[in-house]
């Protein structure tokens, strides 16, 4: 048990430590952000030596790569060529905005999807069950750029219902500002968090309902039946905790999976989040910004997928046992 | 009447092998083959477009002796052109990429099987590594390395796209190579290279050839997003995402058909890429039956 968690750890560890030389390497190849802080027209050469040494860039790479993760450590990641602000507040001053975003989009998402595989499932190739394997299907298809235009077009322009972009008033709570406190706040969340659930809800239904067809086959579902239980009762009892493993996976996989697609649709409505910031750094040539956001991303992934597994042992007793 | 026609369609298209997907993915395919007989216009061609015409509405007649059936974007493209044009580069970016990546995956999934120890065990660790980061993260990542242009969004999807294969080829040629006929093959003592290639990687390829369908989809989608984030192929020569991207700003003043109908062509590409896909999955799966 003890080792299986310890090589757990290990294997994210190296994980993230690759990631960042690849990271790094790649950073390094792009553009030379010494021009943002001279004129390249009008700056002497002794300017561009002096810009160079003050961003350490005269050391050779190793060198800046060492120092790079010595700070990671620290929560250091140097300051932003643009804002003059450290990239790590930088990004955490980001956070709650996309995490908003992403509870929400996954709080319409997991029980929208749940039902309607449990739906499906329990009609096998009845009309039912194709329609909503076909939506699935579709709803995975729409690239997720296009269905946030879309929500736009329709959701804002046509009707006016909601706010086509922005993040609007905010309301205070443990010190942070957060949308969902006002009832603007949440009209502006509405859009992008739709645009953002959607492909999930087809991508949980469709699993459920994979999940529930092959449960309803075994014997204990057909015990079930044969106690003269009600369908309902056998689906929400017996069938849906034998399932849950495979949907918390997918749930906590995708939750990871909206924080990098929320570079998308925070661009898309301009929702000042960590996706947004990363673009925006990628356009700007802002290398610490950069690096501190792709290895946040990374680093909450990986994190939320090892507390996926550590879950498990909650809730199958059956892994229990075998770890 | 209509609805029998079509359910008779369905069903006789379903046993034949051709299903009204693959149609119009075929009809897709031609329509980007064909694109430069059938366009009015040139969008790639500066004196072919009319610039003071730019955002005409859809129905406009324009100078060219054409109607703008789809109208026109902000610089005076027509968009039923470049909405040719665009599917030609994004299908071609897809194609090659799916080809390479597949060819790259498999053959390193059966040359990792066969060969065992460090070699294996390298390979299997950078496409656990891959497998474990959500793709979108890693195509930012290399194409932020990489760079802009057509070429480096197809290396990019290739670095996205070939640990699937690798992983998924192994897997079978792992219980494939100890089969008695890998045995037979050893005891002639063919050479390696003529083992893996010509006994192991027939054998162990029939998974790999069922994932084609779904990642062509997938580098479809994700040479379309990277293109709208500006991360892909270069603007003046546009695929249907920077197509997408292309009418972003006019769709707040009202301008919709600059994005809503390259958005419109992606979307059923996709979409009748991917129910191929799941045609293809259904009739191996011998379960779903």
């Amino acid at each position: 048990m003890v080792s299986a968690i310890i090589g757990r750890l290990s294997q994210a560890f190296l994980l993230l430590l690759v990631m960042s030389v690849i990271g790094f390497i790649g950073i390094h190849s792009v553009g030379n952000p010494v021009f943002n802080l001279v004129n390249a027209e009008t700056a002497t050469p002794e300017d561009i030596r002096r810009a160079t040494v003050a961003l350490g860039l005269d050391q050779p790479v190793w060198h800046q790569y060492f120092r790079f993760i010595g700070n990671v450590f620290t929560g250091n990641f140097g300051t932003s060529y643009i804002y003059h602000l450290p990239a790590f507040q930088l990004v955490m001053g980001k956070l709650p905005a996309t995490l908003e975003l992403a509870i929400v989009a996954m709080m319409i998402a997991a029980p929208a999807g749940v039902l309607l595989g449990l739906l499906a499932g329990r009609r096998k190739d009845k009309p039912v069950d194709r329609t909503i394997l076909r939506l699935s299907v579709i709803a995975l298809s729409i690239p997720s750029f296009w269905l946030s235009m879309m929500l736009i077009l329709i959701g804002a322009i046509l009707t006016g219902w909601f706010p086509s972009g922005g993040r609007g008033p905010t309301g205070v709570f443990l010190g942070t500002e957060w949308s969902f406190l006002t009832l603007d706040g949440l009209r502006q969340l509405t859009l992008p968090a739709l645009a953002l659930a959607l492909p999930n809800v087809a991508l949980i239904a469709r699993l459920t309902r994979s999940g529930t067809i092959e449960v309803e086959t075994q014997d204990f579902t057909r015990f079930c039946q044969a106690k003269g239980l009600s369908p309902r009762r056998i689906l929400f009892r017996h069938t849906l905790p034998n399932i849950s493993v495979p949907i918390v996976t997918i749930i906590g996989m995708q939750f990871g999976g909206m924080l990098a697609f929320a570079v998308v649709v925070e661009s898309i409505f301009n929702w000042p989040g960590v996706g947004k910031l990363l673009i925006d750094s990628i356009q700007l040539l802002d290398r610490p910004v950069v690096m501190a956001t792709l290895t946040f991303i990374s680093i909450a992934f990986v994190a939320l997928n090892a507390l996926v597994d550590l879950f498990y042992v909650v809730l199958d007793p059956r892994t229990r046992r075998s770890a | 009447m209509k609805t029998d026609t079509m359910r008779i369609f369905w069903k006789r298209s379903g046993r034949s092998g051709v299903s009204l997907p693959l149609l119009i993915l075929m009809a897709y395919v031609l329509l980007a083959v064909a694109a430069s007989l059938i366009a009015p216009q040139n969008p790639y061609d500066p004196l072919q477009i009319y610039a003071w015409e730019a955002s005409s509405s859809p129905g406009t007649a324009g100078s060219g002796g054409y109607t703008y059936l789809l109208g026109t974007d902000g610089l005076g493209r027509d968009i039923f052109s470049t909405v040719l044009y665009g599917l030609r580069i994004s299908l071609f970016v897809a194609f090659t990429s799916t080809a390479l990546a597949a060819l790259i995956g498999v053959t390193a999934g059966v040359t990792a099987a066969y060969t065992g120890k460090w070699g294996d065990a390298l390979i299997m660790r950078i496409v656990d590594l891959q497998l474990s980061l959500p793709t979108i993260l890693v195509a930012l990542i290399a194409i932020v390395t990489l760079g802009p242009g057509i070429d480096r969004i197809i290396l990019a999807l290739v670095i996205v796209q070939w640990a699937t294969y690798a992983r998924v080829t192994r897997g079978v040629a792992m219980s494939e190579a100890a089969k008695s006929y890998l045995d037979a093959a050893r005891l002639l003592r063919l050479p390696t290279r003529r083992i893996i290639f010509r006994h192991l990687l027939p054998n162990s390829i029939a998974p790999a050839i069922t994932l084609v369908p779904i990642e062509l989809g997938h580098a479809v989608a994700l040479e379309a997003t990277l293109s709208f984030l500006g991360l892909g192929v270069p603007i003046d020569k546009p695929s249907l995402g920077s197509a997408v991207a292309n009418g972003f700003q006019y769709l707040l003043t009202g301008q919709y058909w600059i994005s809503l109908f390259p958005g419109l062509a992606l979307f059923g590409l996709i979409a009748s890429i991917n129910f191929v896909g799941e045609n293809v999955r259904r009739r191996l799966d011998p379960r779903s039956r």
